[in-house]
């Protein structure tokens, strides 16, 4: 990834663009900026190829059979927290992990197929792992806004 | 939640499109050997079903503010709804989940510096009606995240709810 890579504004208006049409012709995106089809083309490719864009299809939770989100704050004690959370990571069921500051020391939150899962998930295998205090869950019953695309692009991913 | 019914050819398409969505629909029917007119209209269903988005994914030095912090709200249950829609409209907060726990609304969203997210934490969202408490947890390190799958809700392009 180069460390000089610049966006300016032209690649921002472009960049603006895709997010609302991922799939909007170079001629389309060009034509309502005022440029000419090649200027996008090259804009594009030279954001992806510094690492900085990936045009993509993202998808919904249903479309992987995730019907129940919960949220589990994780207390640690005797371990190091990362060591922890790097292990806790490695279960399928957990989609996201966070170090954090405040009343617990990691954030993470688990996409289960049928709340029948979350039982065993949590007193048989979660629970093996060394330097875990306790863990809260808190269940997700509807997810009002979800908008995290503006994620590091080159984390580990599930997908 | 709901359970859409896919086919091996809907999981095929939504593989390829999650590398690279700006390839054509004619290069994707060669790929899968099916006509174009399939792909086209397999698409545009999984559009209309919210099952899948087309977006642009930055680093976030495209970002101004590029912090990630966890806002935990315990609030009036009679106006959990409420309360989590007006979180929602705050641009910085990016996700905002309805939960049954310790608290009932988990909020995620992105931060410039400290004095920004402790005016966003308590000036705004603690002094909202039917908030009694307010619990912030910065985000040291990711551990693990995924950008690819999410919640496709109302009304959405993913970035700009």
């Amino acid at each position: 990834m180069s460390e000089t890579f610049a966006f300016d504004e032209t690649d921002r208006k472009i960049v603006e663009q895709l997010r609302q049409n991922g799939r909007a012709t170079n001629q389309q995106i060009a034509e309502s900026l005022n440029l000419i089809a090649s200027t996008v083309s090259t804009r594009i490719r030279r954001m992806e190829d510094a690492g900085m864009l990936r045009v993509v299809a993202v998808s919904d939770f249903a479309v992987h059979g995730y019907h129940v989100l919960i949220h589990l704050a994780v207390q640690v004690s005797g371990r190091s927290a990362l060591d922890v959370a790097e292990e806790l990571a490695v279960f399928p069921e957990v989609f996201a992990a966070h170090l954090v500051t405040g009343s617990y020391e990691i954030s993470l939150l688990l996409t289960l197929h049928d709340i029948d899962e979350l039982p065993s998930l949590i007193t048989d295998r979660l629970s093996k792992v060394p330097g875990i205090r306790s863990m809260i869950p808190a269940i997700g019953l509807d997810i009002v806004r979800y908008g995290l695309d503006t994620a590091p692009i080159d984390r580990r991913r599930l997908a | 939640m709901r359970r859409p019914d896919l086919d091996e050819l809907d999981h095929q398409l939504i593989a390829i499109l999650a590398q690279d969505a700006r390839v054509s629909n004619r290069k994707i029917a060669a790929d899968l050997g099916v006509n174009e007119g399939t792909v086209r209209g397999r698409i545009k269903r999984l559009q209309q079903e919210k099952l899948i988005a087309f977006t642009a994914l930055t680093g976030l030095k495209l970002e101004k503010a590029t912090n990630v912090a966890f806002i935990a709200v315990q609030a009036d249950v009679s106006h959990v709804r409420h309360i989590a829609r007006d979180i929602a409209h705050i641009p910085l907060v990016k996700a905002v989940m309805i939960t049954l726990g310790p608290c009932n609304i988990m909020a995620t969203c992105l931060y410039d510096d400290l004095d920004n997210l402790h005016r966003m934490a308590s000036g705004q969202i603690l002094a909202m009606e039917g908030v009694n408490h307010v619990e912030t947890s910065l985000a040291v390190r990711t551990v693990k995240f995924s950008n690819r799958v999410v919640r496709i809700t109302d009304a959405q392009t993913v970035s700009s709810l």
